[in-house]
């Protein structure tokens, strides 16, 4: 299996605030994996730093064999991206951020399947501003797929999506990942990412706090149950407390 | 990348139009300060024995009012503004280059000045008897200079402002003095002496200097220094606006 993302001690701050501290990431091919923690825990930081969106202090990024910084244009045709921020146009439309979106991309995908996969196709004629919280949130993923990419980055994907609509998000990127797409994505859904993520990482104070499978991070902890676990791992007071 | 832009520039200007800003800044007023002037002054001479007329006089300046309203207040705000809502952040992780995504609003903002261009043609030869007394493609020449200019002082102050407060402070100090003090509205020629030093400062001066020379067919050795600062001025701002483009 080849890597498709490597960071190697990524370390990012603001100001004095530490947001990601000597974090070590590897993503396989065809895999999907799950950034975890609590708010704050620098999901988001992590993401952008690697995408280049914002600048690490510290550390190595490499998506695809490339570096975000200087292989820009290349890499990106390749990349999906979904921000946790929806940003667009104030009057733009949803076909229109998709066809400017299809013409940015030498391979793009049929944005009209897409729309219609993920169930917003009627909306098509609507300006973006005006659809429902979780419409909008399946445009930017739709978006983010319109590349026909090899790797997507989905920021907190089901945030805001009715439990319906969760089901056949996920349902639609297993399948994607079925035919080789790598996904990295930030989810609180935990009964989603145990089904479906293959690696996690768990965020706590932007330090990795444990880093393996589902099934590992079960066994080290001293819970039966994922969601226990992953509250255990990612709960600030507990093991602050802990560490007195 | 051709299609990228062509695609970019039908979708901007639809959004462009739908704003509305543009049409009344760059189309109505300078047909409506055209009007006034035309009432006010009609076919008389710009002076007495003069072999123009007032209004032909101030056609050229009249043209800049469209690329004032692009070049530092539309051209600025919709940069800075898609910065702040984070949509060049979005632009930035996909294979667009900031190059195509300014290349788009400039050409948008020369679509308003040139229709404006056309529109003020059509009605001051229609309705003020205007004759264009110079060589046409002189003009043409000369409007396409300070075009690019101006226009480059709005892509500096749009591509390297920290945020959007920032770009429309800096835009409305430009626009305004420039529009008023300039000579694109209140005639260059009616100003009292001092005002006129003041003026000849403004960089849309020296424009507007070059397309009365080349709309009344005055000698073309007059325009050299204001042609030169054109081009110095466009350069240093290109320059600025590419090295330092910040996507967020
Ligand atoms: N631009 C910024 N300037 C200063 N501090 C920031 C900035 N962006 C994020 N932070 C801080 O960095 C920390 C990590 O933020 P980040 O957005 O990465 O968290 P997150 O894990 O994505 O959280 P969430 O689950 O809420 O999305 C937070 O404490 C946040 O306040
Ligand atoms: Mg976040």
């Amino acid at each position: 299996m080849n890597e498709i993302i490597s960071v190697k001690r990524l370390s990012k701050s603001y100001g004095g605030l530490s947001a990601v501290q000597d974090l070590n990431l590897s993503v396989m091919q065809g895999t999907i994996f799950g950034l975890l923690g609590a708010n704050g825990a620098g999901k988001s930081t992590t993401i952008e730093c690697m995408l280049g969106t914002k600048k690490p202090d510290t550390g190595r990024v490499s998506i695809l064999g490339m570096n975000p910084f200087r292989q820009r244009k290349q890499l990106f045709e390749n990349v999906g991206v979904q921000f946790q921020e929806a940003n667009y146009q104030d009057k733009v439309t949803v076909v229109e951020l998709c066809q400017v979106t299809q013409s940015l991309y030498r391979h793009a995908a049929d944005y009209e399947e897409l729309l219609k996969k993920f169930g917003i196709s009627h909306k098509a004629k609507s300006m973006v501003k005006e659809l429902s919280g979780g419409q909008r949130q399946k445009l930017f993923i739709v978006l983010a797929l319109i590349p026909q990419p090899k790797v997507v980055f989905l920021d907190e994907l089901t945030t805001g999506l009715d439990a319906k609509a969760r089901r056949e998000v996920w349902k639609i990127l297993s399948d994607l990942k079925g035919k080789g797409l790598t996904i990295f994505l930030t989810s609180h859904f935990m009964d989603k990412v145990e089904a479906l993520c293959d690696t996690i990482c768990i965020l706590r104070k932007g330090k990795a706090v444990f880093y393996g499978t589902v099934k590992e991070a079960v066994a080290d902890s001293p819970y039966d149950k994922f969601e226990d676990a992953y509250l255990w791992y990612s709960d600030e007071e507990v093991n602050d407390d802990e560490n007195i | 990348m051709m299609r990228t832009f062509r695609i970019m520039l039908k979708n901007e200007m639809k959004l462009s139009l739908r704003d509305m800003n543009m049409v009344i800044f760059a189309i109505c007023i300078p047909l409506v300060v055209l009007m006034i002037l035309g009432v006010i002054y009609g076919n008389k001479p710009a002076f007495p024995d003069a072999e123009y007329t007032f209004l032909e006089q101030s056609f050229g300046a009249l043209t800049t009012i469209a690329i004032c309203a692009g070049g530092v207040m539309g051209l600025p705000l919709v940069v800075s503004n898609y910065r702040s809502r984070k949509i060049l952040k979005r632009f930035k992780v996909t294979p667009v280059s900031p190059a195509v995504i300014l290349a788009v609003q400039v050409v948008i903002y020369m679509i308003y000045s040139v229709a404006s261009l056309i529109l003020l043609y059509i009605v001051s030869a229609h309705f003020f008897g205007f004759r264009m007394g110079g060589s046409i493609f002189a003009f043409l020449g000369g409007y396409l200079l300070v075009m690019l200019s101006i226009f480059s002082i709005g892509m500096m102050v749009g591509g390297i402002a920290p945020n959007s407060q920032t770009a429309s402070v800096i835009a409305s100090l430009l626009y305004f003095p420039m529009l008023i003090f300039s000579g694109a509205t209140l005639p260059y020629e009616a100003m009292p002496g001092a005002l006129q030093k003041i003026a000849d400062i403004l960089p849309l001066t020296q424009g507007i200097k070059i397309l009365k020379a080349t709309s009344l067919g005055l000698p073309i050795e007059n325009t050299f220094v204001p042609m030169i600062v054109m081009v110095v001025l466009a350069v240093i701002c290109i320059g600025v606006s590419l090295c330092f483009f910040k996507w967020e």
